[in-house]
């Protein structure tokens, strides 16, 4: 034992616990993703993991199915320790995960893949009935409906799914590990999948759900372990929790609402909302009727857990992803009929949310990054030819002006670090004379002091008339700097909160799908 | 700077173990390396008439390499310039025999329609490619087939030379690009090759074209967000590739052979490939990895006169090096994996 703490779970550990967890720390590089988590599962209930992206759900679960090892902790299964040195242990004790990315071979029968790699043999050849006749018998048991003899690359990928459970269960899983498994279903598959794993809690099986959607876990889950930053916050009983303290739990509670001074500036309307919608990469929809609109020398705030419709509000309005319905007016022009290039002409500054990958090509350098979104205008092209003396000498003063730790302008921006690179990307958006600025996460993954360092250009850029428009799922940093705080929840806007009273209570609700009707009431006015 | 060194230094090392595991073979057949190779270098610089020899041999993988370059610089897999070659090398050749015209213009109007035949050779799949997001690799690979085929029809059934081998009637004389010198065959189209090479590493560098390709073949998803047009570019990008590569093959034609024939330019347009791969897709680059295997290329007419070792050895040194470079691509493009939607890491 590495860690035998009175209170902990291990002292009174007993084998009606499935699956026990105790102290798991797991560090990469000096990012701690587990801080000393304890987790103990019953036998035969189904317990779900909740926490926001990057709160450590995920590397909790590969520890325990062998996939990465603890730095420190232990691990029981049925009140036995046991070193999971890789899956194939986690198999043989009776462990089963199903990934969030599916390893299935589409040229093979739905039989096949269940049965890949233990297939059953008859006389050294593949018995292919018997092997079709077990997963009929499995998928009828569980309410897995799939017909064992189609080839897998014709199926959607919520079948996928079912096959990915069928091999989990011909492995002889007990306990049964899904990542994020509605993450790719649509909402009928959903209750079906629901279906299923009370199917197995009722044979005595185990089951660990991993999710970041209250609703869902509300729904199915016995019991709650909630995850923060990597950190365990409570493990408790479903029945007992409302929504908005999961909320509370998920997002946490020391909210500090140390507001930005700021002086009241009344502009124009310069972005206008209306009615907008749009789908996600699914072809669901993930933006519903959002109307808003955000006035010059405004900062007007996004609050919702993430994966609430955020990205696609921010992509639709940058062009990158077209609305189903409604639209944005930037200064009167529809962006729902415009290129990115033409809505960057039209005055839109954009922060991205994937900084990597949106944000800025890393192997390139920092000069060729600042030059990005106005290549077109003079004096950094005329003619078509790039002038490099002007693009240098503007990277040059925008390290100076933005504080970005470089040697120069010729430096890669792969060489930087993550604050100094959002600091690239500010840098090249705020100084385009843009009208309207739309910022996604401003300080995700960046240290205090560049968040200081950022939330004071925001700042300056809303004493300069901008329009900003913040999307954040840190709500400390949207009640330091926006007037306003819009909620959403699954695509809707689910009310909106004054900066200046914003009242984590109500946010929380409304974050947690709950619109109280005095918030209707004054989203309506 | 630092970056560059190390980038040689993967090439130099690359080279280096293809050449000692050559070295490896060449002991098996009973050979002795060091007279293999150095009947190489004697074959490729040891007279002016063998080093004019291996320029000349270096110039359809040099313009070839070009185009693969063109491509690789916007995130684009041109395998297909085998293909484009071959059509081009008959464009011109067909200009070249029937269109009687002054000299000069001659020359310029066969290498036109050259760079129109690849354009065109590979506007099929640039456009599947912009339009269904088909993989070009496979679809340029495939299109070299039906390229070299169908010039082969063309020289077999509709324009052979009478009572002649399966090759077209000779070019006229007003379409020749004219010899250097009086001692070899090569001729201008080495300047061609050159300025090529040094005027596309010009255009990506200092034109706003060149900035947004590069970006689209680096960082897709930043060049769409900050409003390059990344589809438009992508099918831009091929069908320059495939112009240059048809414009190697015009130049072999009016430069070397004055007549198209089966298999007149077998595998520059793949050489021209792993010319490109090799310089981590610099054009300036090129120049030398082309000079590399052009002088192998040359050197190893002199390999079954002088040694015991067959010209094949140069095959499989080619094979080595391209397992070598590719292997470190993999290497490298490992330690980078959050380059994401990037397939191929230069």
């Amino acid at each position: 034992m590495l860690s035998n703490t009175p209170g902990s779970p291990t002292l009174h550990s007993n084998a009606a616990m499935a699956v026990e967890l105790t102290g798991i720390t797991k560090r990469f590089g000096a990012f701690v993703a587990n801080d000393g988590i304890d987790l103990a599962v019953r036998r035969g209930e189904i317990h779900a993991i909740i926490g926001e992206n990057g709160a450590g759900k995920t590397t909790l679960m590969n520890i325990l199915f062998g996939l990465l090892q603890p730095d420190e902790g232990s691990i029981r299964l049925n009140g036995e320790e046991i070193v999971i040195a890789d899956p194939s242990v986690a198999i043989k004790a009776g462990l089963g995960m199903v990934h969030q990315h599916f390893k299935l071979v589409p040229s093979l029968s739905v039989a096949d893949n269940v049965f890949l790699s233990m297939e059953i043999r008859r006389h050294g050849l593949i018995d292919h009935a018997a092997q079709v006749a077990r997963t009929r018998d499995l998928s009828k048991r569980f309410g897995l409906q799939v017909d064992p003899t189609e080839r897998v690359g014709l199926l959607s990928v919520g079948i996928e799914q079912r096959i990915e459970i069928l091999k989990v269960l011909v492995r002889g899983a007990r306990t049964i590990i899904l990542d994020e498994p509605t993450a790719v279903l649509t909402p009928q598959e959903s209750r079906e999948l629901f279906q299923t794993l009370r199917s197995f809690v009722a044979e005595g099986m185990t089951v660990i759900f991993i999710s970041h959607h209250l609703e869902e876990v509300m729904e199915v889950s016995d019991t709650v372990t909630v995850l923060r930053n990597g950190r365990k916050v409570a493990t408790r009983p479903t029945a007992e929790l409302s929504k908005d303290e999961l909320v509370h739990m998920m997002v946490g509670r020391e909210v500090s609402f140390d507001r930005r001074p700021r002086a009241s500036l009344h502009g124009d309307v310069v972005l206008e909302v209306k009615d907008l919608w749009a789908r996600d990469d699914r072809l669901l929809p993930a933006l519903r009727d959002a109307s808003f609109t955000v006035r010059s020398g405004e900062v007007v705030g996004i609050a919702g857990v993430a994966g609430n419709g955020q990205t696609e509000l921010a992509e639709v309005l940058s062009g990158l992803r077209p609305a189903s319905h409604g639209g944005a007016w930037l200064k009167g022009q529809n962006l729902t009929d415009l290129s990115p290039a033409a809505i960057r002409q039209a005055g839109l500054a954009h922060v991205p949310g994937d900084r990597m990958v949106r944000g800025v090509d890393r192997n390139a350098s920092i000069a060729a990054n600042t030059l990005m979104g106005r290549q077109h205008r003079a004096p950094w092209s005329r003619g078509g030819m790039l002038n490099w003396n002007a693009i240098n000498q503007n990277a040059e003063t925008l390290i100076k002006s933005f504080d970005i730790r470089a040697r120069g302008p010729s430096d890669a921006v792969k060489r930087l670090s993550g604050g100094n690179i959002q600091k690239v990307v500010l840098a090249r958006e705020f100084t385009d004379g843009a009208d309207f600025l739309l910022i996604d996460q401003p300080t995700r993954g960046v240290d205090i002091g560049a968040q200081e360092a950022i939330h004071d250009e925001i700042m300056r850029q809303r004493a300069a008339g901008r329009a900003i428009l913040v999307i954040s799922v840190q709500l400390d940093e949207l009640a330091a700097l926006a007037d306003r705080i819009l909620v959403m929840f699954n695509g809707r806007i689910m009310g909106e909160v004054s900066g200046d009273d914003a009242d984590e209570e109500r946010i929380g609700m409304m974050m947690a799908g709950v619109a109280a009707p005095e918030f209707a009431a004054e989203t309506a006015s | 700077m630092k970056d560059h060194l190390h980038a040689v230094s993967g090439q130099v090392i690359a080279i280096g173990v293809a050449l000692l595991m050559g070295a490896i073979i060449i002991l098996m057949v009973g050979e002795s390396p060091v007279r293999v190779f150095m009947t190489l270098l004697r074959g490729a610089f040891g007279d002016q008439e063998k080093i004019a020899g291996t320029l000349l041999q270096t110039t359809p993988i040099l313009i070839c390499g070009v185009a693969a370059c063109i491509g690789l610089r916007g995130g684009m897999f041109n395998v297909g310039i085998e293909g484009q070659l071959f059509l081009g090398g008959f464009a011109a050749a067909w200009v070249g025999f029937a269109m009687p015209l002054p000299a000069g213009i001659h020359t310029l109007a066969a290498l036109a329609l050259a760079v129109v035949a690849g354009a065109a050779w590979v506007a099929i799949p640039a456009y599947f490619r912009a339009r269904y997001n088909t993989n070009e690799v496979v679809s340029t690979i495939l299109s070299n087939y039906v390229a070299v085929l169908l010039t082969s029809y063309f020289t077999i059934f509709l324009f052979k030379r009478p009572g002649g081998w399966s090759e077209t009637p000779p070019i006229l004389a007003t379409s020749y690009l004219p010899e250097i010198f009086a001692f070899s065959r090569l001729n201008w189209g080495l300047v061609i090759g050159l300025v090529l090479a040094v005027g596309v590493a010009l255009v990506f560098r200092y034109t706003r074209w060149g900035y947004g390709v590069t970006m689209v073949g680096s960082a897709p998803k930043f060049a769409e967000y900050g409003g390059v047009n990344v589809k438009r570019q992508g099918f831009l990008v091929l069908l320059l590739s495939g112009a240059v590569g048809g414009l190697a093959g015009g130049v072999e034609t009016l430069g070397v052979h004055h007549r198209f024939m089966e298999g007149f330019a077998p595998g520059f347009g793949f050489d021209g490939l792993i010319a490109a791969l090799l310089a981590n897709g610099s054009p300036v680059a090129t120049i030398f990895t082309a000079l590399f295997f052009g002088a192998l290329r040359n050197g190893s007419l002199l390999l079954e006169v002088d040694t015991s070792a067959s010209r094949e050895i140069i095959t499989v040194i080619q094979a080595l090096i391209i397992l070598s470079v590719s292997a470190q691509v993999l290497v490298r493009k490992r330690g980078d994996s959050q380059a994401g939607e990037r397939r191929w890491k230069f």
